[in-house]
């Protein structure tokens, strides 16, 4: 039996519309009214990959969490797609982690649940997009890992992936246990049906705190939140004038030559 | 407490100055008491109603109680209908509903969300709608209607159909009628088709005040791009949200916004429309919560008539109907009886929605009605269902239904 671990982020919808955005810049935190904690995208993404491969393959799919105030209700769609467990590290020490201390985190739990195979990532989470923990768990474990990934294959204890680059796509083999970083190209998560969603209460969900996880987070921060603010937007229209539509088809391109466009 | 809540201070202050006296659970009219409340008649229990999810707000707010999965099944079996605003004696307050909408807000938030719900608005934000169908199938009720397409040619109207409508098969002869008693008017009307949304007044019901700001800029900016400065609709959720949300969030404008029942009645009155075939029926008529006193609190807040209830153009509708008879239920108007559809309740509650709504029937029958109007689809897919599930015994009509067969 394959042995996928998935790690997923809960953020804050991040298809929400600009305007129901708002910063409080003295504790550098954004403050949204009536919008919902979703599964990063990526992250949904790399769940996707890890029920292709079970859907192949006999597969145990554990989902892994780490923060605090975690929606089990929301977290729960994981289980109703189809994965098998899900493991929570709920503690206030998880608050606001950067990203070295998030895959410290994650990395001692997939080390001490043990016995993985693969373990898959989004490519980066929706609201920091900094698209560094999963290559951080993967060094923290001392396994290979490939990342931006649009398509994830197993075959005789080797993983296959193809890597999205600027000009197409890569494809690497790696041996088990690996991990992989998932990218939006290999499709979204299948839909959860409100039957599903009920099921999945009788899947089993374990919440570790850091005592029982046997680690803190590291104290010290690697990075640190200078600022927060929403950069200021400003549109200019300009009226192209000419007397005929071809006069000001010419005065277009000439504005835009100006401008370095053409 | 890890996950309570915290109320600004004029909400907070309301929960405070409860004192529990039940008055929401019931009313009293006409020298009678009515029930009013569905859930708390329902459930027969004081923690289901406005006076019970006031202490509830408390409770979270003090950190006595942590928002769980039991409050959040309180909070979601509400249908939002306002009858308890109605009789509140809180006359510092403009909408007491706006408790339930920032609790609900909250529960978003926090991802305490009925599952339903949690579909339906990701169904919302991949097909634009709140019926969980394809996009591309939103246009399917107007076809062969050949009626203008906003997005491609100049109309005077816009007409709203909303997502029931659109994709209700059942109700669709409904929204095809008002279209052609609008153009039988001579009024120049245009609709989205495919291209038109939800108007996401019901994504601001069940807590979702992000999804609403984004459908309701989304709205707006296609009527401003096709020049549209009136507008109509057949969906009471839909009038709510057009006439009212999107005036308190700042996105309506100068956008006029009618029900179609006041502008048929308009019409009726200038002559436009002559109901001059006989209906022999004996009807009554159920006023929808968002077209009543889901409306009124603007009002009040306002200090003017910014958004007015729609109580009597569907009375005159009925009334300038030959031959049929027009009988009220005894609770009606701002103490009207909801049909149980509210709220998020017939996504996430079924057997409740099609409990409240039976309760209605019941009602009808008893004052020897053999209809039921209504002017709202949900309303109308509600009684459907109920009376289909009792087997009967009472026909249920859109408004528009009617006035087409006097005409």
């Amino acid at each position: 039996m394959v042995n996928i671990i998935v790690c997923i982020k809960q953020v804050f919808d991040p298809e929400a519309p600009a305007s129901a955005y708002k910063i409080d810049a003295e504790v550098k935190r954004v403050i949204l009214k009536g919008v919902p904690p979703v599964l990063s995208p990526f992250d949904e993404n790399a769940l996707e990959a890890a029920l292709r491969i079970k859907d192949a393959h006999d597969s145990k799919v554990t989902v892994l969490s780490v923060g605090r105030n975690l929606s089990k209700a929301v977290l729960m769609k994981s289980l109703a797609v189809g994965a098998d467990e899900l493991l929570l590290l709920e503690d206030g020490a998880f608050e606001e982690m950067d990203s070295y201390a998030t895959a410290f985190t994650l990395a001692s739990a997939i080390g001490k649940l043990g016995g993985y195979d693969l373990i898959l990532t989004g490519r980066e989470a929706a609201d920091t997009n900094a698209g560094t923990v999963g290559s951080g768990i993967a060094e923290i474990l001392g396994i290979p890992s490939i990342t931006i990934v649009r398509k994830v294959e197993l075959d005789d204890g080797k993983v296959i992936a193809e890597r999205v680059v600027s000009d197409g796509y890569e494809v690497i083999e790696t041996p088990l246990p690996s991990l992989i970083t998932v990218s939006n190209e290999l499709g979204e998560l299948r839909y959860a049906t409100v039957k599903q969603l009920v099921a999945s209460r009788n899947k089993p969900i374990v919440t570790w705190n850091a005592q029982e996880l046997g680690v803190e987070p590291p104290q010290v921060r690697q990075a640190r939140l200078l600022s927060l603010f929403i950069p200021q937007k400003e549109n200019r229209c300009e009226v192209v004038e000419g007397e005929t539509a071809e006069e000001m088809g010419a005065n277009l391109a000439l504005k835009l030559r100006a401008a370095q466009i053409l | 407490m890890s996950n309570g809540i915290k109320l600004d201070e004029r909400l907070y202050n309301f929960t405070t100055r409860c004192v529990r006296c039940a008055g929401c659970t019931f009313g009293y009219k006409n020298a009678e008491f009515e029930l009013f409340c569905p859930i708390y008649n329902k459930f027969n229990f004081f923690t289901y109603s406005l006076g019970g999810i006031a202490q509830l707000a408390r409770a979270l707010h003090e950190g006595r109680i942590d928002l769980t999965e039991s409050v959040t099944d309180i909070l979601y079996h509400c249908t939002s209908c306002g009858a308890c605003a109605e009789v509140c004696a809180e006359v510092d307050f403009p909408d007491l509903m706006e408790l339930q909408h920032e609790l609900r807000a909250r529960c978003v938030e926090g991802g305490q969300v009925p599952f339903a719900h949690m579909v339906i608005i990701e169904g919302l934000k991949k097909d634009d709608n709140m019926l969980q169908k394809p996009k591309a199938e939103r246009g399917k009720w107007a076809e062969g209607l050949e009626v203008k397409d906003i997005t491609k040619e100049k109309a005077e109207v816009y007409y709203h159909a909303g997502c029931r409508y659109c994709f209700d098969e059942e109700l669709w002869p409904v929204a095809r009628t008002a279209v052609n008693l609008l153009r039988r008017a001579g009024i120049d009307l245009g609709i989205a088709g495919k291209d038109e949304t939800c108007c996401g007044g019901r994504a601001f019901e069940l807590g979702y005040q992000g999804e609403f700001i984004k459908y309701a800029e989304n709205n707006m900016e296609m009527l401003k791009t096709a020049g549209i400065k009136t507008l109509v609709t057949s969906c009471a959720d839909g009038y709510y949200a057009f006439k009212v949300l999107y005036d308190i969030f700042g996105k309506r404008g100068d956008l006029e916004v009618f029900h179609i029942t006041e502008y048929l009645a308009r019409l009726i009155k200038e002559g436009r429309l002559k109901p001059t075939k006989s209906v022999a029926m004996t009807a009554t008529y159920h006023d929808p919560c968002h077209l009543g006193r889901k409306v009124e609190p603007w009002i009040r807040q306002e200090g003017e008539l910014k958004a007015g209830e729609i109580y009597q153009p569907p009375r005159d509708l009925l009334n300038s109907i030959p031959g049929l008879k027009f009988i009220e239920m005894r609770r009606i108007k701002e103490n009207a009886w909801c049909c149980g559809a509210g709220g998020g309740v017939i996504d996430a509650y079924s057997d409740f929605a099609l409990w409240t709504a039976g309760e209605r029937i019941e009602e009808a029958k008893s004052i020897g009605a053999e209809a039921i109007v209504t002017a709202c689809p949900w309303c109308k897919r509600n009684f459907n269902d109920a009376v289909k599930e009792s087997n009967g015994g009472l026909k249920i009509y859109d408004i528009v239904e009617l006035v087409e067969q006097a005409l």
